[in-house]
């Protein structure tokens, strides 16, 4: 059963037709790639799944609740998860500090129980610390927890907002090209937890360009062109359809399918 | 007039803005919120002041109802102001100020309109010598003042502190973290409004006599000269900025009452602060004390973490 279900989204700014009637379901507990030309609207519309960007058209179904319109924080409450194409880290705060205020539940963020409930958050925060360690372990970036992300080079904010994601317990998370200027090695690392965390039952829809990644990872991949889903299938289904190569891959038939 | 006397009025207004300095730490230092009114708080609060000691409620009440009306004020300014774009926030407060003042200058039926109000002094009962009005001036404003430092403390080195350093970096990815930033904005522009009120309700104590002149948009500026001097997000910073503008701004009328010199003091000292103020931005832009790490005791678990250098 789709976990979440994409319904007809469309979005234009100005004049500019960004997204048109675009629709998608995503399996529960699977990994689904989105791909596409650049500009193809893909972060468009993963930024309008999670509320920072109201569409014209279309509803987002998480869970069989409907979720368009409702903002940011209250789909975090629902289960999601988002992590930004372009880092959006807290650049004076430490590594350490930017994945903590992604976790939920916490005692201590509300202004009452900070200042009246501060030795159960004390102890929260403890173990929430080490829950992020283990996640900047993943990461390589345990030298760094208590460094200002603004001290980061650009993968290692990149491999931060991941981690924040990673941090907030969701059923599902939304992932806006992870693999981006981190190193293949890393790269493939990340995507091997990811797996591992799908196994648990997590879902994930991930843009990606790293074709090799959503070959050996995806369990279902999506195609956009101008703003419309055009494609869909298994990795083996898409990569055999001549209409992918026509306008993602280019001429050459060369993509070798791993594994 | 009696010197030590001088001293102490200079301590008294030291902590009165040092209230005010903390306050608008806790707004622009830690949240990011440029607040461009701070003084129709603080006027909020010395009026609220004036009118409850007229009805003769003892001077601890006039002061928590100070705090009351100004953080009431705070958290209405919020509602119209955190939904707008940032630059809106100084618009609107800084309008908020000088509307204020001017509806307490035309309410001749309020509080005195330009006339102004008189207030009874907190220890009118204990007949004091002048001296010991003083001393005990000093004693409840600093009091106040450590009171506030400390409390302040203790909500900033917090995950709910962690939250408004957060939306002070980047408001969305603290939204798309769950966190709704437009209840931490109000919240932290109520508790800097409640703080500015007290500070307005020990002015009017201490002067026994208040008029809208006194609550011009340069308290708003003097405040944050303070703030930008001592550094934002340190309450040391805050502190101790409130303590170095107002030693310069006292030092200045004690010149003038006490040495011919050919020009104002009161007037070089302006230059002097605008200068100083382009000076701190270029050569020290976070000010004379650096925001401190977060303290929640997180950072010890790295430390203790197998793999951490
Ligand atoms: N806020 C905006 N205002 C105007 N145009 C926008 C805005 N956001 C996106 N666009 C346009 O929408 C189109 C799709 O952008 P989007 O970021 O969704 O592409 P994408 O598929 O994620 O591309 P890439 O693979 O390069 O990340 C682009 O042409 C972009 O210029
Ligand atoms: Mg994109």
């Amino acid at each position: 059963m789709a976990i979440l279900a994409v319904e007809g989204i469309s979005k234009s700014f100005g004049g500019l037709q960004v997204l048109q009637s675009a629709s998608l379901e995503v399996a529960e507990g699977t990994i689904t790639g989105l791909v596409g030309p650049n500009g193809s609207g893909k972060t468009t519309l993963l930024n309008t799944i999670y509320g920072l960007i109201k569409p014209d058209e279309g509803t987002v179904i998480f869970r069989g609740q409907k979720i368009s319109g409702l903002a940011p924080y209250r789909i975090y409450d629902a289960g999601l998860a988002f992590s930004f194409q372009l880092p959006r880290l807290f650049f004076q705060l430490t590594v350490l500090d930017n994945l903590l205020l992604a976790a939920r539940n916490q005692v201590g963020t509300s202004f009452s129980g900070a200042l009246f409930r501060r030795r159960r958050w004390r102890r929260q925060e403890a173990e929430l610390a080490r829950k992020a360690l283990q996640i900047l372990e993943l990461l390589g970036l345990v030298p760094l927890a208590l460094h200002a992300t603004g001290e980061l080079s650009g993968g290692q904010r990149k491999l931060v907002e991941i981690g924040r994601a990673l941090m907030s317990d969701p059923v599902m998370i939304l992932l806006d090209e992870p693999a981006a200027g981190v190193n293949p090695v890393l790269g493939r690392k990340i995507y091997q937890k990811l797996r591992a965390l799908r196994d648990q039952g997590l879902t994930f829809l991930i843009i990606e360009h790293k074709l090799e990644m959503l070959l050996d990872f995806a369990d279902r991949i999506y195609m956009m062109d101008a703003g419309q889903v055009v494609l869909s299938g298994t990795p083996k289904e898409v990569i055999e359809n001549p209409v992918f190569y026509a306008t993602y891959v280019g001429e050459t038939k060369n993509v070798t399918f791993p594994g | 007039m009696d010197l030590t006397v001088y001293l102490l009025d200079t301590l008294v207004f030291m902590g009165i803005f040092a209230l005010l300095a903390m306050s608008l730490n806790v707004e622009y230092g830690f949240t990011g919120l440029g607040n461009f009114g701070k003084v129709a708080f603080f006027m909020a609060g010395a009026y609220t002041y004036a009118i409850t000691a007229a009805l003769g409620w003892p001077f601890y009440l006039c002061l928590v109802f100070a705090a009351l009306v100004a953080g009431a004020l705070g958290a209405l300014i919020s509602l119209p102001a955190l939904r707008l774009r940032e630059d809106y926030l100084a618009i609107v407060t800084l309008t908020f100020g000088e509307i204020l003042r001017i509806i307490i200058k035309a309410e001749q039926g309020l509080a005195g309109g330009v006339w102004g109000i008189t207030i009874p002094s907190a220890f009118a009962g204990l007949d004091l010598t002048p001296r010991m009005t003083a001393w005990a001036n000093v004693v409840l404003v600093w009091v106040i003042v450590v009171g506030v430092f400390v409390f302040l403390q203790l909500l900033i080195n917090t995950p709910y502190g962690r939250v408004l350093r957060g939306i002070r970096e980047d408001d969305v990815a603290v939204q798309v973290l769950g966190k709704s930033f437009v209840l931490y904005k109000a919240q932290a522009l109520m508790v800097g409004s409640a703080i500015a009120g007290v500070a307005g309700g020990l002015f009017a104590q201490y002067l026994r006599f208040i008029d809208p002149y006194m609550f011009l948009p340069l308290v708003t500026f003097l405040v944050w000269v303070m703030l930008i001097l001592g550094g934002p997000a340190n309450h040391w910073g805050a502190l101790i900025g409130a303590v170095i503008v107002e030693f310069f701004n006292r030092g200045s009328r004690f010149l003038k009452d006490y040495l011919v010199l050919p020009f104002d003091p009161n007037n070089v000292q302006f230059i002097i602060f605008g200068l100083l103020i382009i000076l701190l931005l270029l050569y020290r832009p976070y000010g004379l004390f650096r925001e401190k790490p977060l303290r929640t005791g997180a950072e010890a678990e790295v430390l203790k973490w197998p793999s951490s250098p």
